[in-house]
């Protein structure tokens, strides 16, 4: 028998060797999508993927992780975890995971096995291949782990649907549906490069530390397991960029672009997970604030931007506006979930005193001044018998779907909106930087589905309330507010029964 | 690179099990200026501007063979690029 | 700038234009000054109504899940970032308010 290879012989064997020249089809009708974008790669063979993967150790490294957090779910089953999390209020955080996020991998797992077929070279064709697979893999272990949690708990049952339809879900959904009708190397750019290497860890790692924190071990088994995928598809990221960077000269205004606008579409999305980190867990790990200065400007402008100055490229446009909305944006983006909640799949409530300390500590310069009053107003309601709800249905950003929510960098009470005229139609737009996407690329905007625009139309089940919740599949006990609600009684019930744990 | 300020790179591990503790000791023990910090769920490891893992230092503190690529088990993220992950090492670091 | 397409004349509608809503428009309204409400919101309407007719049909019933705002003292109105003076009589039409116009206000 042969020497063993080394990883280096292995990798070049599977790839390289198992390449071959088309002889009677012209390379641009065997890969059509490549050209378009003006993006021009000179050698293919330049590029490196450095977790040199093999099919046997692709294999033999994913089954072993599916084995082992199928046995953190299996003993959480039987051991009754769902009682010994924090709080019932911290399963809502899951919910919008959920909704927003598992059908984000499904999609992913959908155009990976596009590119896998599409690129010209075979490294990123492999790498491709191989993350359209884990893709797949979160998306199923997301699914498998929350359905633990659907026996006990509303707001579970309908969520691929809910992702296609629900007006806050139609952020993600139009984020990545951006990126599908993109070319494969914007793609790379948006979903590989600006999302997962720039902003995921803001997602997954502080995220799933919450999960750790509040009893949920499926769930931070499930996200750290997926996350050590993602340290691959980091890297492929990091590599497509480098790799288009030193192909060609002229790749770099294209990409620079692609840099922009990706960094703030992902960046307005994570809008919701800042909401979710200072919001929805019962026991905090840090807070957006402190996650955005870590996992973004420690980490990625310090870091990554200086090695990417070498090849002329600057950070994202309008990270500015990010770095000075630090201050104000869970706040802004929860402010706006606890007052539509009568329409989500999930519940909301006025954070707790201990909560509102909290909040105060973290954001001393912000959170005192503009948001506790805000809180405070709606105690006064609810003490009076109320709950405050805002009836009305919210004007949505045309580029990243967003209701008009956050303000301007230099006044934080006043709403930020811009706006344009495009071939005679007015359109709206939370931010320069959405303002800016949609002025590259107006003919694609205008195509937006904006959910509130569609229900006025009435294509969303009919021109009442109840019937629009209908049609978004969601049930009682599934929106509004979290006291009193299914969840919170159920969750008083198990715990009242139960007998003294030791 | 315009300034010289040192940059860390590092990487995040599931705080999971045995394992995972000797495999940051074995990368604290190859990697002047190793700084260690936990949150619920993961240690870090960061170390200025370059991080080698070794697998023969790994092997020592593991007691048993181990390939390079199981580091796949224990990651959750990094920063700074991957230069090298070979048989014998995996290298991060910035390149410029 | 055009987007980058695989195919020349890469031309759709607006999914929100007008003529999908019949005869009427969508307006959007937003409070100043008062951050209760986190967005302005949006509303369909006849471009024939009064501007009295929008005011107690459509903002007054939007404004009003705020207990301390009185409804009776709006004022300081933009449309479309600039100041106007609304007449009770007149329509939105003669106001000049368009598809997809912002109308905007303090209390
Ligand atoms: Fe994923
Ligand atoms: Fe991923
Ligand atoms: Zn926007």
């Amino acid at each position: 028998m042969a020497r063993k290879l080394s990883m280096k012989q292995r990798y070049a064997a599977l790839t390289r060797d198992l390449d071959w020249t088309p002889s009677y089809v012209d390379e641009e009708k065997l890969f059509p999508y490549t050209r378009f974008e003006g993006i021009k790669v000179n050698d293919w063979a330049a590029w490196e993927d450095p977790f040199r993967l093999t099919v046997d150790s692709y294999y033999k490294y994913q089954a072993e992780k599916d084995k082992r957090l199928y046995a953190v779910i299996d003993s959480f089953a039987q051991g009754q975890g769902h009682l010994s999390l924090s709080d019932a209020s911290y399963i809502n955080a899951m919910k919008l995971f959920i909704q927003g996020v598992t059908p984000i991998e499904y999609a992913a797992n959908r155009h990976f096995s596009f590119l896998a077929r599409h690129y010209n070279g075979p490294g990123p064709r492999f790498a491709a291949l191989c993350q359209s697979v884990d893709e797949l893999r979160h998306t199923q272990t997301e699914a498998h782990t929350l359905s633990a949690y659907n026996k006990y708990y509303g707001g579970f049952h309908s969520w691929p649907k809910q992702f296609d339809r629900v007006w806050y879900l139609s952020v993600p959904k139009s984020f990545i549906e951006d990126a599908m009708a993109s070319g494969p190397f914007e793609y790379l750019i948006a979903v590989s490069f600006s999302f997962e290497y720039l902003l995921t860890n803001l997602l997954f790692v502080p995220f799933m530390s919450g999960a750790s924190f509040n009893g949920d071990v499926p769930t931070m088994t499930f996200g750290f397991s997926a996350q050590s995928d993602e340290s691959r598809h980091m890297t492929l990221g990091l590599e497509a960029i480098k790799f288009l960077l030193e192909q060609d000269e002229a790749n770099v205004p294209i990409i620079q672009k692609w840099i922009d606008k990706w960094f703030w579409r992902g960046y307005r999305l994570v809008s919701l997970i800042a909401a979710m980190l200072d919001y929805m867990l019962p026991k905090k790990v840090m807070s957006w604030k402190e996650s955005f200065e870590l996992y973004f400007e420690e980490q990625m402008l310090e870091g990554l931007f200086k090695d990417l100055e070498f090849y002329g490229i600057r950070p994202p446009a309008d990270v500015a506006v990010a770095i000075a909305e630090k201050e104000h944006y869970s706040h802004q983006a929860y402010w706006t979930l606890y007052q539509y909640s009568y329409a989500a799949g999930f519940t909301t409530t006025i954070p707790d005193a201990e909560h509102l300390d909290w909040l105060s500590a973290q954001y001393p310069d912000t959170f005192d001044k503009y948001y506790r009053p805000l809180w405070e107003k709606a105690a006064k309601i609810e003490a009076d018998g109320g709950r405050f709800f805002n009836t009305g249905l919210p004007q949505l950003c045309q580029v990243c779907q967003l209701p008009m929510l956050f303000t301007e960098v230099d006044d934080p009470e006043v709403v930020a909106v811009r706006d344009t005229v495009f071939e005679g139609e007015r359109y709206h737009f939370c931010s320069d930087g959405c303002a800016r996407i949609f002025a590259d690329e107006p003919e694609k905007y205008v195509q937006a589905w904006l959910p509130v625009h569609q229900i006025l139309q009435g294509s969303c089940g009919g021109p009442t309330l109840p019937e629009v919740l209908a049609w978004y599949g969601f049930q009682d006990g599934d929106s509004g507010e979290y006291v009193g609600s299914a969840d919170q009684i159920d969750w008083q019930q198990w715990h009242s029964d139960e007998p003294v744990r030791s | 690179m315009s300034d010289t300020r040192v940059r860390n790179v590092g990487v995040d591990l599931q705080d999971a099990n045995e394992e995972n503790l000797r495999l940051v000791q074995a990368i604290v023990a190859d990697n002047d200026g190793a700084q260690v910090t936990r949150m619920p769920g993961l240690v870090r490891v960061q170390v200025p501007s370059c991080m080698t893992i070794r697998r023969e230092t790994v092997e020592t503190h593991l007691g048993r063979e181990w390939e390079t690529p199981e580091f796949q088990l224990a990651i959750v993220s990094y920063f700074g690029h991957i230069s090298t992950w070979e048989d014998d090492e995996i290298v991060i670091k910035w390149d410029h | 700038m055009p987007v980058t397409a695989l195919y020349p004349e890469y031309k759709y509608p607006s999914r929100s234009r007008q003529e999908l809503y019949g005869d009427d428009i969508l307006v959007h309204v937003g409070l100043r000054g008062n951050r209760l409400f986190a967005a302005p919101s949006t509303h369909r309407v006849p471009p024939a109504m009064t501007f009295a007719a929008f005011l107690t049909d459509i903002v007054t019933p939007w404004v009003s899940s705020d207990p301390e705002l009185d409804p009776q003292g709006l004022r300081g109105w933009t449309l479309d970032g600039s100041a106007i003076t609304p007449e009770d009589t007149a329509t939105l039409a003669d106001l000049g308010v368009g598809h997809k116009s912002l109308l905007t206000f303090e209390a």
